[in-house]
């Protein structure tokens, strides 16, 4: 076994990539052009007609006011939970990189990396139990303190998805930052102190640009998982609440509407794909303007 | 390092406060509603409420009698191993190929390969669905594994990629010149030096297979659910405080694992990738 192993594994050449690109070719690429093409093309009673391929589907959903309604929807909470996530995440990962103590880094990252091991249902749940109805711990506890007399509504919210995006996402963007912020040059930071700025001013001017490579990675994955998550939504937001994530969804497994299901995949990937891009695109340029800046 | 220790305004004092101040409410943020979630297991009432009252193993005991909870998590583990075995099988070979090979368009299939990762769980979900549709190929186990192999591949391969550019080539070098033979130098140099890398793959990919709701959800079959599609309705037909004592044993099973990885690999390593 080890020595077949260690035969194919020191060849210089593409034979050992090759399973893993045939794997990706069959069950990525090739299932993606099916959910495209389905986009495309008509479905009567179960079988797909051949010949019916048209842009007709996607003209009666980019019609859809309802749809320019969802989508909307979908882009700001997605920007709401990732500009939260960064507003959170980065004193954490900025107190990571001044801690000293190794025991203090471990636990810190235990806090940061075990809620990512832990499947996503369960984090959402932790939320019904906090901000749910009359007998959730917010309600519970603000009813006691006095402050209010009747339940507030937060569950089935805006806010209620917000917040459980801003907590199920927020280890994505801590460990960039982190990656980002623990292994900067500390000697900048020394030279600006050293000659009379302040240290806000020196965060502002010097730590803050070193670190915008890893606010624009984690703004990408942030961004990219709040706008396709249909768990939260589902679970925080309601019967009738609706993200385009959360349609997909709906269309495909309860609708049974493989078409509209398929246009809808296709119409959030490509927009996801390409706020990504912008999100990337921006962190570049504002990288060259900072060190174009005097 | 003086220039740290120089007095402070009171700009900076604020400044710093803030900073610390917001650092401890994101670390309550993340930590507080697992917390809420293993408070609520022990409660004595019948409906999720906070603070719980008394203290009971009672919902423990009842996941053991609900059958199709005890199946689910049979299903979880097979599909999760699978899920490890291919992506080791094939992910392995290929990390090798992509970081010492020397052909032309190599960079350009590592970035192929990798790629995927960006591609959300439910999209390759749908993709695989429909596509198993021409070919008789339904909702089934084997479904589940294929989604989440091409949805966990790429991590493995990212992972023992960057362990193995890490990798000193001169060590190798120098056990072949002292006359070792290459299955000797694998199993004596690379592997060792190569483990964390594999470990923290087959770690990740382990995990998130029996984790993974957004793939499973469209290639499970109704009968043989993994857990979390089973969980998923359980949340929301079920209000009862059983899936808090699911969770907490999820919880403490994501503890374990990272007590392991940080005993074996170092936690310092994962924002590194």
């Amino acid at each position: 076994m080890s020595a077949g192993v260690a035969g194919v594994v020191l060849t210089r050449g593409i034979g050992p990539a090759l399973p893993a690109i045939v794997y990706l070719v069959v069950f990525l690429v090739l299932p993606l052009g099916f959910l495209f093409s389905f986009a495309f093309l008509s479905v009567e009673r179960g079988e797909v007609q051949a010949g019916s391929f048209s842009f007709l589907h996607f003209r009666e959903t980019l019609s859809d006011p309802l749809f320019w309604r969802v989508a909307w929807r979908s882009f700001w909470v997605g920007v709401v939970a990732t500009l939260l996530c960064l507003l959170l995440g980065y004193p954490v990962a900025y107190l990571y990189s001044e801690l000293r103590s190794p025991l203090a880094r471990q636990l810190l990252l235990v806090a940061v990396v075990a809620p990512l091991l832990t499947s996503a249902i369960v984090r959402t749940y932790a939320w019904l139990v906090i901000l749910g109805g009359r007998y959730g711990l917010i309600n519970s506890m603000l009813i006691d303190l006095g402050l209010i007399t009747r339940p507030l509504r937060i569950l089935n919210t805006d806010y209620a998805v917000i917040i459980g995006m801003t907590q199920v996402h927020l280890p994505f963007m801590i460990l960039p930052l982190i990656a980002a912020l623990a292994g900067r040059d500390r000697s900048l930071e020394d030279a600006s102190l050293a000659l009379g700025a302040s240290r806000v001013r020196t965060f502002w001017r010097v730590t803050l640009p070193l670190s915008i490579p890893g606010i624009a990675a984690g703004s990408a994955i942030v961004f990219a998982l709040s706008y396709t998550n249909f768990i939260v939504p589902q679970l925080l937001g309601g019967g009738n609440y609706a993200t385009l994530a959360l349609q997909v969804y709906e269309y495909i497994i309860v609708i049974l509407d493989w078409t509209e299901g398929a246009v809808r995949a296709t119409l959030l990937l490509v927009s996801c794909f390409f706020f990504v891009f912008l999100i990337t695109w921006a962190g570049n340029r504002a990288m060259r303007w900072t060190e174009a800046r005097p | 390092m003086s220039a740290r220790r120089m007095p402070r305004s009171w700009s900076d004092v604020a400044g710093g406060l803030l900073l610390y101040g917001l650092a401890a409410f994101s670390l309550l943020v993340l930590v507080a509603p697992s917390l809420v979630v293993i408070g609520i297991s022990f409660t004595e009432k019948r409906y999720i409420s906070f603070p719980p009252e008394g203290f009971t193993f009672h919902w423990y005991w009842a996941i053991l009698e609900k059958q199709q909870l005890i199946d689910a998590v049979g299903v979880s583990v097979r599909i999760s191993l699978a899920v490890m075995l291919i992506c080791l099988a094939i992910g392995l070979p290929a990390a090798f190929s992509l970081v010492r090979g020397r052909y032309r368009g190599r960079t350009a299939l590592g970035a192929f390969v990798v790629a995927p990762q960006m591609m959300p769980g439910m999209v390759i979900g749908i993709a695989i669905l429909f596509f198993g549709s021409f070919f008789a190929f339904r909702q089934s186990e084997l479904m589940v594994v294929v989604g989440l192999s091409v949805f966990c591949l790429p991590f493995v391969v990212r992972v023992i990629m960057a362990r193995l550019a890490g990798i000193d080539v001169t060590l190798e070098e120098a056990s072949s010149n002292l006359g070792a033979d290459r299955a000797q130098t694998f199993r004596r140099i690379t592997l060792p030096q190569l483990l964390p890398g594999v470990l923290a793959g087959a770690a990740f990919a382990l995990i998130e297979a029996f984790d993974n709701l957004t793939v499973a959800l469209f290639t499970a079959s109704p009968r043989g659910r993994p857990l979390a599609v089973e969980l998923y309705q359980l949340v929301q037909f079920d209000s009862s405080p059983i899936v808090a004592a699911i969770s907490t044993l999820e919880i403490a099973l994501a503890l374990i694992v990272v007590l392991v990885l940080a005993r074996t690999i170092g936690l310092e390593r994962l924002p590194e990738k």
